[in-house]
């Protein structure tokens, strides 16, 4: 019989297959699949990043184990809905119009669902209105901006005080990407930074007061 | 133009450009390579430049160190020297470099997005995408999942996803190098996506090797300064 802690290192270790099986068997002996979450894959995804912030593993690897997160996802995610869970927060996300690059934007979407957030993924290449548009249609509490080069940081500045100059003063808008800093987020009116998709969530969290 | 005799500490991806452009004889007293691709791991990237920027100051011969680097992952945030001053590209990578500046490389993303960029170097590292680089991959996980072709299978696909939104192979030429051309057309079309040549721009690249460090091309951080990188992304010197 398998456990939460089989789950976890299945993740850990990208066992995509293994989750395959582990996760209906779980679910069949009746552990909450909100516990699934909490206790297996959120836990499994922060050990990847530690990792990953260690030089134990590179990309390649967490994004391995984020397949094997997604996977578990899509077989426990109609489950929460049967259980008449759905999200609190709804979360917006997308890589910056010029920018194609979407590996750390993708692991990040994975880490919000994994949270628990709704979270629209509008992909690659976004242009500023896009986001407007978005936001209008979706009404998210947070919108996530990425990108990896520091040619296309001027179209995250743009985004963010389109946002802003709309009139959406209340929804958070978190950045993140390799140039990306502090003190960057600061100067561009952004509400919060992340460096990498592990610290993504506490900030997400800790910007909603929810933390 | 008159330098101090310096040392070039670079990445691989440009020996064939530097060798070309240097001449003979060349204009530096020393020239060391470091492995290309470390832009994926930075935190080796900035120790190897440091322990390199240490041994080529030993050579009390050596008055300057340029490092042919661009952002690359920020790797060479935090590096510093202690008697000579560091000569620093402001460009965001090899590609920027290659192109002489920012504006032929923006323009080219600008316009196609989804373009990959390909160099001599790059092509003679095998890690290109194209018809090679599954073999390469499968024979470097193999190294450290040897018993374990479901993670190689894994980590081959995470690949290949990595590249589904490019369509463009664009192959950036300052050397004349025809097999190195083709093979970047082979790569374009076992992708399926489109081909381009863009003409290099040697200027930077001739600018760094000639002592023209001009301060809007060129960071020159003093010994005991540290290399920084300021809020919009630029290299800075910081005490």
């Amino acid at each position: 019989m398998s456990t939460l802690e089989d789950l976890k290192t299945a993740v850990i270790n990208g066992k995509r297959k293994d989750v395959k099986v582990i996760v209906p068997e779980l679910l069949e002996s009746g552990v909450e699949p909100t516990s699934l979450l909490q206790d297996a894959l959120i836990p499994a995804m922060a050990i990847v990043g530690e990792r990953f912030k260690n030089n134990e593993v590179f990309v390649p690897e967490m994004l391995v184990s984020a397949r094997a997160m997604k996977q578990a996802m899509a077989i426990i995610e109609p489950k929460l809905l049967e259980a008449g869970i759905s999200p609190e927060y709804t979360a917006i996300i997308g890589t910056v119009e010029g920018d194609l690059h979407d590996i750390g934007k993708n692991l990040v979407a994975t880490m919000w669902k994994g949270t628990g957030f709704d979270v629209i993924d509008l992909g690659v290449n976004v242009p500023a209105a896009k986001f407007l548009e978005a936001i209008d249609e979706y009404k998210p509490q947070i919108v996530g901006l990425s990108t990896l080069l520091t040619t296309t940081m001027p179209a995250m500045k743009e985004t963010v005080a389109a946002i802003r100059n709309a009139g959406h003063s209340k929804v958070m808008i978190l950045i993140g990407g390799a140039p990306i800093t502090q003190s960057y987020a600061d100067e561009i009116g952004a509400d919060g930074f992340s460096k990498d998709a592990g610290s993504a969530v506490d900030i997400a969290k800790t910007t909603l007061g929810i933390a | 133009m008159l330098h101090p005799p310096y040392a070039i500490l670079a990445c691989d991806v440009f020996s064939d450009e530097l060798i070309e452009l240097g001449g003979d004889p060349p204009p530096w007293r020393a020239l060391e390579f470091l492995e290309m691709g470390l832009h994926d791991q930075p935190d080796k990237l900035r120790q190897k430049i440091q322990q390199s920027i240490h041994d080529l100051e030993s050579d009390r011969e050596v008055q300057a160190i340029v490092l042919a680097y661009g952002r690359c992952g920020n790797g060479l945030v935090g590096i510093r020297a202690q008697r000579c001053p560091l000569i620093l590209p402001q460009a965001h990578d090899c590609i920027s470099i290659l192109l002489g500046g920012r504006e032929a490389h923006d323009a080219q993303l600008k316009k196609t997005p989804g373009t990959y960029f390909y160099s001599p170097g790059w092509v003679r590292g095998k890690r290109v995408p194209g018809p090679d680089r599954e073999a390469y991959l499968r024979e470097f996980y193999a190294e450290r999942y040897a018993d374990d072709e479901d993670m190689i299978d894994e980590l081959v696909e995470v690949d290949r996803d990595a590249f589904e939104h490019h369509n463009c192979a664009a192959y950036v030429s300052i050397v004349d190098r025809p097999a190195t051309a083709d093979y970047c057309k082979d790569c374009a079309k076992h992708m399926q996506w489109e081909h381009t040549t863009l003409k290099g721009d040697p200027s930077f690249l001739q600018d760094l090797l000639n002592g023209n460090w001009q301060p809007t091309r060129f960071l020159t951080v003093e010994p005991g300064q540290c290399v920084a990188a300021d809020v919009e992304g630029n290299l800075v010197a910081i005490d």
